[in-house]
């Protein structure tokens, strides 16, 4: 796992060697992430930068705010769309897709 | 401070004063217009914004075959830069008891006898075609017009505001009418927080505040301010949605251009102007329209609002000149009266040019009350 986050830091402990690693998938192509994470990290650490494709000037959007307030991390998740990705946590087995657009409501099943 | 004079003073800037306000230039009239806060801040720029051919009264159908037409191609009309948002979505009532589908199915045969064209009663099947994502559990039928839809209710109001001052009209904004000036028996001008201007006639389109102006005069405006709430949604795709409005519980939703849901409740609320939206307001909403429109489930709520209806007795407007001369009012909308700012509006420059207005509105008259000529509108809520 090629992952790209700071393993020492000088006051923070993040204990990676504790954490269960779990597979998902963006986009069709499997990767790996810490569960409980946020599913934005995740997708960082293992490269992926563009989250969204925003709807009007059709441009690409990534990790912005990262507290749950931009909208620039909107992605479907578990084909649910607008799942803010910086705030929600990683699960084992999550599908999760590049947004293009507003998000398509989908009936209930 | 020196006095300033004018032809015609309006009081408020929302829709009805903006458009009053353009129609009596239109005619010649130097006027100027007051607004306490700033255009739309009043209940104009805080309602749903629905616009509809489907009323059931004769004299609000004759109106609002005339504000449909117009509002369809008001922003180039206007020469507005500006996006109205004009929306055609179409508009559906739907009823739960047989009484209620009875009233739908007469509203529907009087706009249909009146020349309106393309409204019409929906059975349970053709409900779910016009919107499929409904749950159309207890429903008996609907009426119908897709014709009928949304417009954006602040650039509405700047529209015509800017429309106004492109003819010559003062607009003073943060500016508050503080009393009326009379002289031998008849209006003269007006105070305001900002000076006193002179002026041969004054009308006031103070919405739910329109009370306070016609004590100045003596006047027993019978309004009573009642709360309304709304919130809207974070925006999705378009989907094939018209503007609901359920008569059960007084539910009504719908997508508007931009993607977002809008969510109502037209039920008895707080008696007052305030502005103040609460809590439980986003339980009592979201738990009615939810089991109807379950797609909407997962969808977050961003914003809710509140403002203030302007009810009547008879929840009809109150439109025409006074007993104290000059002074002439426009107000009483209820909860419909964004939509009728093209046809009102004209009239009231009628009324202050000495005119018969294009549209009978003498049922509107403000000696009704104590005549006891209430009439009512069955299609509101
Ligand atoms: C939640 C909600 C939903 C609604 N939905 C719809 C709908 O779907 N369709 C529809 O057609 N209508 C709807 N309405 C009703 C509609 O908003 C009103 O009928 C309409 O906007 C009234 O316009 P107005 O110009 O008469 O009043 P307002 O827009 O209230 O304007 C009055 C203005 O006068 C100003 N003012 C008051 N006193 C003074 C003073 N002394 N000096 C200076 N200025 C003063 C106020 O600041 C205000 O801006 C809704 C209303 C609400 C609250």
């Amino acid at each position: 796992m090629t992952r790209k986050m700071i393993k020492d830091h000088p006051i923070l402990n993040f204990e990676h060697e504790k954490k269960k690693v779990v597979k998902f998938t963006f986009d069709g192509r499997e990767m790996e992430g810490f569960e409980g994470e946020p599913i934005a990290a995740a997708l960082h650490s293992n490269g992926v930068q563009v989250y969204r494709i925003t709807p009007k000037h059709e441009r690409t959007r990534g990790f912005f705010c990262a507290i749950g307030k931009c909208s620039s991390c909107f992605m479907i998740v578990d084909g649910v769309p607008n799942v803010r990705t910086c705030v929600t946590a990683l699960e084992a087995g999550m599908k999760v897709e590049t947004q293009t657009g507003m998000g398509i409501l989908k009936p209930e099943k | 401070m020196d006095s300033k004079k004018v032809d015609v003073a309006v009081i408020g800037g929302g829709v009805h004063g903006c458009s009053t306000a353009y129609h009596l230039a239109q005619k010649g009239f130097r006027t100027a217009l007051f607004e306490r806060d700033y255009i739309s801040s009043g209940s104009s720029g805080r309602s749903a914004a629905g616009l509809r051919y489907q009323f059931g009264t004769e004299v609000n159908i004759l109106l609002a075959q005339y504000n449909m037409k117009c509002l369809k191609t008001l922003g180039e009309d206007l020469n507005y830069p500006g996006d109205l948002e004009y929306d055609p979505a179409g508009y559906l009532w739907i009823a739960y008891s047989e009484t209620q589908l009875e009233q739908l199915e007469k509203n529907v045969r009087l706009q249909n006898e009146l020349g309106t064209t393309g409204s019409r009663v929906l059975n349970v099947r053709e409900i779910q075609e016009v919107a499929p994502f409904l749950n159309t559990d207890g429903m008996l039928g609907a009426s119908f017009n897709q014709e009928d839809g949304h417009i954006n209710p602040h650039t509405l109001c700047f529209a015509y505001a800017d429309a106004a001052k492109a003819l010559g009209v003062e607009i003073h904004k943060k500016t508050s009418v503080t009393g009326i000036i009379t002289k031998n028996g008849r209006v003269a001008g007006i105070h305001t927080d900002k000076g006193d201007w002179e002026a041969d006639a004054v009308v006031c389109c103070a919405g739910a505040w329109s009370v306070e102006v016609g004590r100045w005069l003596d006047l027993e405006i019978p309004i009573t301010p009642e709360r309304h709430q709304i919130m809207i949604t974070e925006p999705v795709e378009r989907m094939k949605h018209p503007m609901t409005l359920c008569l059960d519980d007084g539910s009504y939703w719908k997508q508007c251009p931009n993607g977002t849901f809008m969510l109502g409740v037209g039920k008895e609320e707080v008696k007052d102007t305030s502005y103040y939206a609460s809590w439980d307001y986003l339980d009592s909403a979201t738990e009615r329209i939810l089991p109807k429109m379950p797609i909407l489930s997962g969808i977050r709520v961003v914003r809710q609002w509140t403002g203030p209806y302007a009810n009547t007795p008879d929840f009809q407007a109150i439109v025409g000149p006074t007993p104290a001369e000059g002074f002439y009012i426009d107000c009483g909308w209820s909860g419909h009266g964004l939509q009728f700012a093209p046809s009102v509006g004209r009239i009231m420059a009628e009324f202050v040019n000495g005119e018969k207005p294009f549209i009978d509105v003498s049922m509107f008259r403000y000696s009704r009350f104590e005549e006891g000529e209430l009439f009512f509108e069955p299609a509101c809520i």
